[in-house]
């Protein structure tokens, strides 16, 4: 089932094209990752799938609801966590919790029971009492998405969740976001962080200057992302003299030696790299390291952007 | 002594902080608009004044030089009201403005001294008024054309108007440096020079703390009273020779007042209020100095600490969660609002202050002023034996043809027996012997006894109280309702709430209903004043018959204040709203909104005035209920009727106090009623408008 779909969405601020013409699928229990640098239009997307900000032009769709038009319908389908803390002073957690679930009209003893759940779920059941201004950033933004959680919706959107974040903090979010798509969640979530994006999404979307540069599996856009194999070879010396002696090889493309270790630029038709090491050890060579270079998420992004900014 | 002068160069005149403000401030188009709407002001006044003087065919040089003194006094009045509503404007972001800004951690991160860093920002932010000030010489300088201005009181009005800005600023200074101040405080900060000055101004009007006794040289009575010199409208009366203000000399002030500094606050109210003014400010800017960076270094602030000795707060972050109503936009309004110490503190030292004002009022007027020399009381009137007894005199028969006498306002008037059981000071009887030889009385002549505040004193000062009681509650309530929306959209929670099924007219409903509910507890301060006093008018007519009797406040107030007071509220409220709706930011949305209630509420008390004024007795009956209309005019009659409508009021003059009462029982509810027709309008209408107007202003 599609949870979100667009067609040509179009946000426009006077003269600046926020979004043009965005085309995005998403379907039930995927977690898609939103990429893009800053000014692309990742935020202006999320607030119109928020209900927040109506598109100049173009549909988007939530549920086969349409925004704008629906907006009332689909408010109890999602859960929003924008990129600052919405903050309430003089709130403790259960109260904030208990506060957006009356919201949701979930009230009575079910609140109560809701509340407690997801206060255990997101591991926030011993600051119950605490003052939400007196929070940690780790933990406010847990709180936010046990805010998000207290209606059970069926789409998150995530707005940089994990922004400005300790380490330890942001590997919890991680961990919870996984355990909530565990669950069933169709997540949308934008972050600037791409090696958990890996790790966390199915799907990812590279967004640039508004416009959509790629949308998928994270598996198909490293595929695209790699254009030739590169391997890092180490050997224990005479490191110059082993990379002489592979240059001649005729299926490799390029070789150079710095850091220590020697890197080797295979041509594009050679796909079987297992005569480097033989080549090296009958030169005499003892190998100390020998390693395919990876394509992340962070080369993929590199290589499809621009670095253009609006 | 090249150091010291190098260190007062850049202490002020090349101060960075003040050069910055003094480099950009006069190129900003808003500050020049500001100053020429002043200075325009200014001119305007001058020439309508000098055209109508001319008009009334001034000719004489005598004649000239007394309507330059009388232009002069307007003027200076205008100055100091203008400088009043701008210090505070001005210098009251200092509270706030650095830590928001985020720019007072750098400062205090430069080479900068602490008297470098809190001169340059208190100079610079009063540099604008003080720009005004001085810009308005030229314009005083035209009343020197004619005469009658001295220089000195020149000098002495701009000095009390320079000194009430300083004042002004240095305690806004002190306040961001002790860090006792939130966002918030900048609105108690308004509230409480509006208070201070308007408070200031009704107390000097009791006779009870004006200077009993000393008359000025020329022998008229000094209205100087404990206020004069701490007042600064009250201290340029005295400096430009208001005749009610004439202050004594040293010579006739009484024996225990002529110590100093009192002789000198009495004697020369505008020298010491100049003085002290000065001197006070010293004194919050020099621990403001000395401490500036220690107490930014400190993590606990000034307030916290104070508030936490009071048990007020407590250290830890942690508090029993409360119950979340159904209508969680409402129970926010209400409860986070009250709860919240400070709030929370102010309200109850409101309800205490309001509450404990009106009882001392009620035990002063219940309680005799010192007992007279002959007086009755309940139950020395014997009806079966025909006796009275005369405390501090003796018991007298009393025959069926007594001629009994009261005294009322235009001397004696006819009594009745039945006033021999009351409580009166005998102002005079004569005797007579029976056939048996027993003394009794041939006339006697009652008179009230004198209460330590008298029923007309009792009126106005519950009028006062209540009408002060009443402006806060509005001023309150609006700021609340004026930040209500902007404050969401300032911090980002208004977008969590605008993804949630919450519709706008539950949204605006709630807020509304929060409000009003917060506000609740404050209006049931002046009904409590009020009930108090019937109350005891209550007991009165229980205590016994009376024919002089008066009610302080007529009951049927108890009905129709809470109505009224809880309408006008929602009435603020909902306009705090739609400006919160309107504006970006919260000091926008305030200060339009507090300008816009009280424009209001002058116009509707200068209608209800205009209108008991035409009727030559106070108004007719018509003209009653319409002034109903008017809440803070309808309070007032409610509250002293005889005064603001004396010959419909007051019996013997033709009047109908009971019709006129009826009407305003019903003009009360009608306007009620009214007020309510015009809440829910421009509910239904923001209600209607919400989306949009969100969602244009949505970036």
């Amino acid at each position: 089932m599609t949870v979100i779909k667009t067609v040509s969405l179009t946000k426009r601020y006077g003269t600046l094209v926020a979004l043009s013409n965005l085309n995005l699928e998403i379907n039930e229990g995927d977690c898609f990752g939103f990429i893009g640098p800053n000014g692309a239009g990742k935020t202006t997307t999320i607030k119109i799938l928020a209900t927040l900000l109506q598109p100049t032009w173009g549909e988007a769709r939530i549920c086969d609801l349409v925004v704008g038009y629906q907006s009332r319908q689909i408010r109890p389908l999602i859960g929003f966590v924008p990129d600052y803390f919405g903050a309430y002073e003089d709130m403790v957690v259960q109260e904030y919790l208990e506060f957006f679930a009356a919201a949701y009209n979930i009230n009575g003893p079910a609140r109560a029971k809701i509340v407690n759940d997801v206060l255990e779920l997101t591991d926030l059941g011993y600051k119950r009492d605490a003052l939400v201004d007196g929070l940690s950033r780790g933990m406010k933004q847990r709180l936010s998405i046990a805010r998000v959680l207290v209606h059970d919706p069926k789409l998150l959107l995530l707005d940089e969740p994990a922004g400005n974040l300790d380490p330890r903090a942001r590997i919890e979010m991680r961990e919870l976001l996984k355990e909530l798509r565990r669950m069933g969640k169709t997540i949308l979530i934008s972050s600037h962080i791409l090696p958990e994006l890996a790790d966390l999404c199915n799907k990812v979307g590279i967004i640039e200057r508004g416009e959509l540069l790629y949308s998928g599996p994270v598996a198909d856009i490293l595929r695209r992302a790699k254009t030739g194999t590169i391997l890092h070879v180490g050997v224990s010396s005479n490191q110059e003299q082993a990379a002489a002696l592979l240059s001649q090889d005729p299926n490799i493309e390029h070789v150079s030696a710095n850091n220590g270790y020697i890197e080797i630029s295979l041509k594009d038709d050679v796909k079987d790299w297992s005569f480097v090491p033989a080549k090296l050890v009958q030169g005499g060579f003892r190998l100390t390291l020998l390693k395919e270079e990876e394509v992340n998420l962070e080369t993929a992004f590199m290589r499809l952007t621009k670095g253009l900014v609006q | 002594m090249l150091g010291v002068g190098d260190y007062l160069w850049r202490l002020l005149p090349a101060n960075p902080i003040l050069l910055r403000v003094v480099e950009t401030g006069g190129k900003r188009k808003r500050d020049l608009a500001i100053r020429c709407a002043y200075l325009g002001l200014l001119v305007f006044f001058v020439i309508f004044s000098l055209l109508t003087q001319r008009a009334a065919d001034t000719s004489s040089l005598t004649d000239l030089s007394n309507a330059s003194r009388a232009i002069f006094r307007s003027m200076s009045y205008l100055q100091l009201g203008l400088v009043s509503l701008l210090a505070p404007i001005f210098t009251a972001g200092a509270i706030t403005q650095e830590k928001d800004s985020q720019t007072y951690d750098i400062l205090l991160a430069t080479p900068l001294s602490n008297a470098q860093i809190l001169l340059g920002s208190l100079l610079s932010r009063l540099f604008f008024v003080i720009a005004l000030l001085v810009s308005g010489i030229p314009i005083f300088s035209v009343t020197q054309i004619f005469g009658g201005v001295a220089i000195g009181s020149i000098v002495l009005s701009c000095a009390i108007a320079a000194s009430t800005a300083l004042i002004t600023g240095a305690l806004a200074m002190a306040i961001a440096t002790f860090k006792v101040g939130t966002r918030r405080t900048i609105f108690s900060f308004y509230l409480f020079i509006v208070i201070y000055l308007v408070g200031g101004y009704l107390l000097d009007l009791l006779p009870y703390f004006q200077i009993a006794g000393p008359k000025t040289a020329g022998g008229q009575t000094s209205h100087i009273s404990w206020f004069t010199g701490i007042h600064p409208f009250l201290a340029l009366r005295v400096a430009l020779g208001d005749a009610q203000y004439q202050p004594p000399d040293m010579g006739i002030l009484p024996e225990h007042l002529r110590y100093w500094p009192v002789n000198w606050y009495l004697t020369n109210p505008s020298s010491f209020y100049i003085t002290a003014t000065s001197v006070f400010s010293l004194l919050l800017i020099v621990p403001s100095i000395l401490l500036l960076r220690r107490l930014a270094q400190s993590t606990n602030s000034f307030r916290g600490w104070i508030l936490q000795k009071l048990h007020i707060v407590k250290g830890d972050r942690t508090r029993k969660p409360r119950n979340v109503w159904y209508n969680p936009i409402a129970w926010r309004e209400a409860k986070t609002k009250a709860s919240a110490a400070r709030a929370s503190f102010l309200r109850w030292a409101f309800i205490i202050a309001g509450s404990v004002g009106a009882l001392v009022m009620v035990i002063m007027f219940a309680t005799p002023a010192a007992l007279p020399a002959k007086y009755i009381m309940p139950g020395g009137f014997n009806a079966v034996a025909r006796t009275l007894f005369i405390n501090g005199d003796t018991t007298y028969g009393v025959p069926e043809n007594v001629q009994v006498l009261r005294i009322g306002k235009d001397g004696p008037q006819p009594g009745d027996l039945n006033m021999l059981g009351g409580r009166y000071e005998v102002a005079q009887f004569d005797t007579q012997l029976t056939r048996k030889g027993i003394k009794e009385l041939k006339s006697i002549t009652l008179g009230p006894i004198p209460r330590r505040l008298s029923a007309d004193d009792a009126r106005n000062g519950l009028l006062g109280a209540v009408i002060l009681e009443f402006a806060v509650i509005l001023l309150i309530v609006t700021n609340a309702a004026a930040s209500t929306v902007t404050r969401e959209k300032e911090d980002g929670s208004l977008d969590l709430l605008l993804t949630t099924p919450i519709t706008s007219r539950y949204y605006i409903w709630g807020k509304l209903r929060g409000l009003v509910s917060f506000v609740l507890p404050l209006v049931a301060v002046p009904v409590a004043s009020v009930t108090i006093f019937v109350m005891y008018d209550l007991m009165r007519i229980a205590g016994g018959s009376d024919p002089t009797f008066q009610w302080i406040v007529f009951p049927e107030a108890i009905l129709i204040m809470p109505p009224t007071l809880v309408i006008v509220a929602a009435f603020a409220s909902i306009l705090g709203m739609q400006m919160s709706l309107r504006c970006r930011t919260t000091v926008r949305a305030v200060m339009s909104s507090v300008g816009i209630v009280a424009g209001i509420s002058a116009v509707l008390v200068g209608c209800g005035q205009g209108l008991l004024g035409t009727g030559g007795r106070g108004g007719n009956e018509l003209q009653l209920a319409l002034a109903g209309f008017s809440p803070f005019t309808l309070v007032a009659l409610l509250i002293n009727p005889y005064t603001l409508s004396p010959q419909t009021f007051t019996n013997g003059y033709g009047g109908d106090p009971n019709g006129a009462r009826m009407f305003m029982v019903v003009s009360g509810f009608a306007a009620t009623a009214a007020y309510a027709a015009v809440v829910w309008t421009m509910y239904k209408s923001m209600v209607k408008n919400f989306d949009m107007t969100i969602r244009r202003q949505s970036r």
